[in-house]
């Protein structure tokens, strides 16, 4: 086996190698853009949860997901803050509401809008509310810039925000935009200031008031019911044992069995208010938008159709050259080589395909992920798992286009030769 | 005339090599292709034996079972009825791993080159090499001074792209030989080769029979290598339609030839006659012909030596001796006429025998036959 044949294949044709190579790149390129995708939805779920600063998080156990939070009594929070190992406990508020884009100051009733103008039209937006003294941010410079929004009509917008909300370069919010002004549901409000967050793919942009702010913004809510508490530890290890307490006080039944224990017992027990830890908050809004959405399955999906595409492509280049090559392969059997000799030649040059198609593709992947995270604003990010699951998947689409490749290298028959 | 047999003069039986161990024996091999309705009889009751060191030429047109059979004493295809052995192996019913063992005892030379593309020359080479395990040091010795020796030694390391057909074909036969196969089956090893090339490939073969006493079995319908063949195996419809041993029959017409009446003939009719010819043994004393019977067959002497007596009504005379390489018995054949006398033999003895209706035709092929054989008949008185 001195002679690395299998290389020498390759080597040799290398415009079909280099159409193979194409095909297995394009193959593991489309599988990287769809598990950064399925990836974005993930880190969607939690990028706002990892920006405050909690290790036991109060909800409402009617909470669906990140957008429909749902609400449950302020008082629950104030009730955690009782107990000594809860350094602090802080009301926080979110919901969607409705952004209109701003209107140009110098705008003329009479004159007339551009077609692809957004000013003036209305778009939802994630509206979060939360105390300017201490919002509850992981990041200082959020903290600082909450200190700002000392009038319910002060919003902090993202930064990351989609144009179409309205900045005023029409690209993204800048400096340019503080101080303008346009309405937040049904009030009006302005812009004091930015932050930069990224909402991932639960919304196309973000904002920031006081909580009096909020319920103006969103007039269903009161501002004695919250969307969230969340509950900063002296010792975030202690969280499994406050939470144990925090359940007594609340009245909630130990936990049921089944997937979803703590939502089960509340939603036995009619409690209005459910807590989890931090990997619990996490766990559970993976599985929301992962599992339970279609985005998750979409890109799940996304990920097979890439596969299956890339075993077809690798198949024919490999069947092509298994057919080319067909009284060479039946030379050697006549030779006596064996069917095992043979078939590692084939899937050797099935996992050199693999190899050579994904170095490129994750270069290329990487560059794919800068723009479509600038574009869309969405999370994406090339893991360490990802690279691992790709290349694995890379391996398998071509080592299965291989066995099936194979199937044609055994109907090579030695007696045809003659 | 006890002890006829019907084995034609030419098949060599009696010819030297007898002890030599055969490589290849092939007997009542039956082959068909196809299922059911369209199952085809491709051969038919083929017997054939090829001894070790022989080249063997096998002829006949497309489709007459040739290269089928060559492919099944190839183990490229099962035997499906009959019995076939391959250097002591039978073949019927054998399993995958004797195939594949038996198999690099082989060398295969087959019409298309099937090199691979993306190989050198020395590396296609290799691959044969480098699955008999031949030491890598000894191996790329072998595969240069074949390739020198086929006249590639400029190009050892082109690839195929670079070579001509020839080339490429010489580079296939360099990979059928390199790791010293038992058996070499060659599908018109020569039929892309020059004239020069050509006879370099087949002294080649020889000298692998001679030397390493390879056996070489080829289908080629390239008659200027002819004269390499040991035997000359012509194929017929699925049947061996004949199984020639070249130098004996080169010998029976040599011996023809000096038959005044057959003097004339061209080396193909004589080599024809040769063909018709059977096999006749005769103990010592046994008579072989009787003076008065009706003359129905034409001898020559193979081995051996004979007396003729004539029986002029009282005595028996002897009036000649006649030795190995002469005739007798044509006179009754050709004048219709009873036996003018009668042959015993001297010692055992090995005649070549033809029959009459085709000792007639072969006379009849000749338009000057008649007058020649007046002239002939005319001399005698």
């Amino acid at each position: 086996m001195n002679t690395s044949l299998a290389w020498k294949n390759l080597a040799h044709n290398r415009v079909r190698t280099a159409i193979g190579v194409a095909g297995v790149g394009f193959a593991v390129i489309l599988i990287f853009m769809q598990m950064g995708f399925h990836g974005a939805i993930r880190k969607t779920a939690t990028q706002i949860y990892d920006a405050l600063e909690f290790d036991l998080m109060l909800r409402s156990p009617a909470y669906l997901h990140l957008t429909e939070p749902r609400s449950f009594p302020r008082s629950r929070v104030y009730q955690a803050a009782s107990l000594p190992e809860v350094a602090i406990a802080r009301p926080f508020y979110l919901g969607l509401s409705e952004w209109q884009a701003p209107i140009r100051k110098n705008f003329q009733p009479t004159a007339t809008i551009a077609e692809d103008d957004p000013a003036g039209q209305w778009r939802s937006i994630i509206c979060m509310g939360s105390d300017p003294h201490d919002p509850g941010f992981v990041r200082p410079d959020i903290c600082r810039l909450a200190r700002k929004l000392s009038d319910p009509g002060f919003v902090l917008v993202d930064s990351k925000s989609k144009p179409e909300y309205g900045p005023i370069n029409r690209q993204e919010f800048t400096e340019q935009d503080i101080g303008a002004e346009t309405a937040l549901g049904p009030n009006r409000v302005r812009i004091v200031g930015l932050f930069k967050l990224g909402t991932g793919m639960a919304s196309n942009g973000a904002c920031l008031t006081n909580p009096e702010g909020y319920v103006r913004a969103c007039p269903w809510q009161t501002i004695d019911d919250v969307n969230f508490g969340l509950i900063k530890l002296r010792d975030p290890a202690s969280a499994e044992r406050v939470k144990a307490r925090l359940r007594v006080i609340y009245g909630i039944p130990e936990a049921a069995a089944g997937d979803r224990p703590q939502i089960d017992a509340a939603i036995a027990t009619n409690t209005n208010v459910e807590i989890l830890t931090r990997a619990e908050v996490n766990e559970l809004e993976e599985y929301r938008w992962v599992v339970e959405t279609p985005l998750g399955q979409i890109f799940n999906l996304g990920v097979w159709v890439a596969v299956f595409v890339g075993v077809a492509i690798v198949y024919q280049v490999l069947s092509t050259d298994i057919a080319n090559m067909m009284g060479e392969y039946a030379t050697l059997k006549a030779m006596g080589y064996s069917s095992i000799y043979l078939t590692s030649i084939v899937l050797q040059q099935s996992v050199l395909l693999a190899l050579v198609g994904y170095i490129p593709s994750v270069l290329i992947s990487l560059g794919l992920y800068h723009v479509v995270e600038k574009a869309s604003g969405m999370p994406m990010a090339m893991s360490g798992g990802i690279l691992f699951w790709v290349l694995l998947l890379a391996l398998g689409m071509c080592v299965l286009s291989g066995i099936a490749a194979l199937r044609k290298l055994y109907q090579a028959d030695p007696a045809d030769l003659f | 005339m006890d002890s006829q047999t019907t084995i034609p003069a030419t098949s060599g039986t009696f010819a030297e090599g007898m002890h030599l161990p055969k490589t290849v024996s092939v007997a009542g091999l039956d082959h068909f292709f196809g299922e059911g309705e369209l199952r085809k009889q491709a051969l038919y009751n083929n017997t054939l034996d090829v001894r070790r060191g022989e080249i063997v030429i096998m002829t006949g047109p497309s489709g007459s079972g040739k290269t089928t059979l060559l492919t099944l004493i190839g183990t490229l295809r099962c035997v499906q009825a009959g019995s076939l052995k391959v250097l002591g192996n039978e073949l019927l019913g054998s399993d995958r791993d004797l195939i594949v063992r038996l198999r690099r005892e082989l060398g295969f030379i087959f019409q298309a080159h099937n090199l691979f593309e993306s190989l050198t020359a020395f590396q296609n080479v290799n691959m044969a090499a480098e699955l008999a395990g031949i030491d890598p040091k000894i191996a790329a010795r072998r595969i240069k001074s074949l390739l020198t020796r086929l006249g590639l030694a400029e190009r050892i390391h082109y690839k195929p792209k670079s070579l001509s057909g020839g080339q490429k074909q010489r580079v296939a036969i360099a990979r059928g030989l390199v790791h010293k196969p038992r058996l070499i089956l060659a599908d018109e090893p020569t039929a892309a080769l020059d004239e020069k090339s050509g006879r370099e490939v087949v002294t080649l073969f020889q000298e692998l029979a001679r030397d390493e006493g390879c056996t070489i079995i080829m289908v080629t319908h390239d008659n200027r290598i002819l004269d390499v063949a040991d035997r000359i195996v012509n194929m017929v419809d699925g049947h061996i339609k004949s199984d020639v041993a070249v130098q004996e029959t080169s010998v029976i017409c040599e011996f023809l030839k000096g038959f005044p009446l057959f003097a004339d003939l061209t080396p193909n009719t004589l080599a024809e006659v040769a063909d018709q010819m059977m096999v006749h043994e005769a103990d010592e004393g046994q008579e072989v012909i009787r003076q008065g019977d009706a003359g129905d067959l034409f001898y020559l002497i193979r081995d051996g030596s004979v007396n003729v007596l004539v029986d002029d009504g009282e005595k028996r005379k002897k009036i000649a001796e006649l030795k190995a390489g002469q005739f007798f018995g044509e006179a009754a054949l050709i004048t219709d006429e009873p036996r003018n006398a009668t042959i015993t033999a001297q010692e055992k003895s090995v005649f070549y025998v033809l029959g009459k209706n085709d000792f007639r035709r072969v006379l009849e092929t000749s338009a000057s036959f008649e007058e020649e054989l007046r002239q002939a008949l005319f001399n005698r008185q």
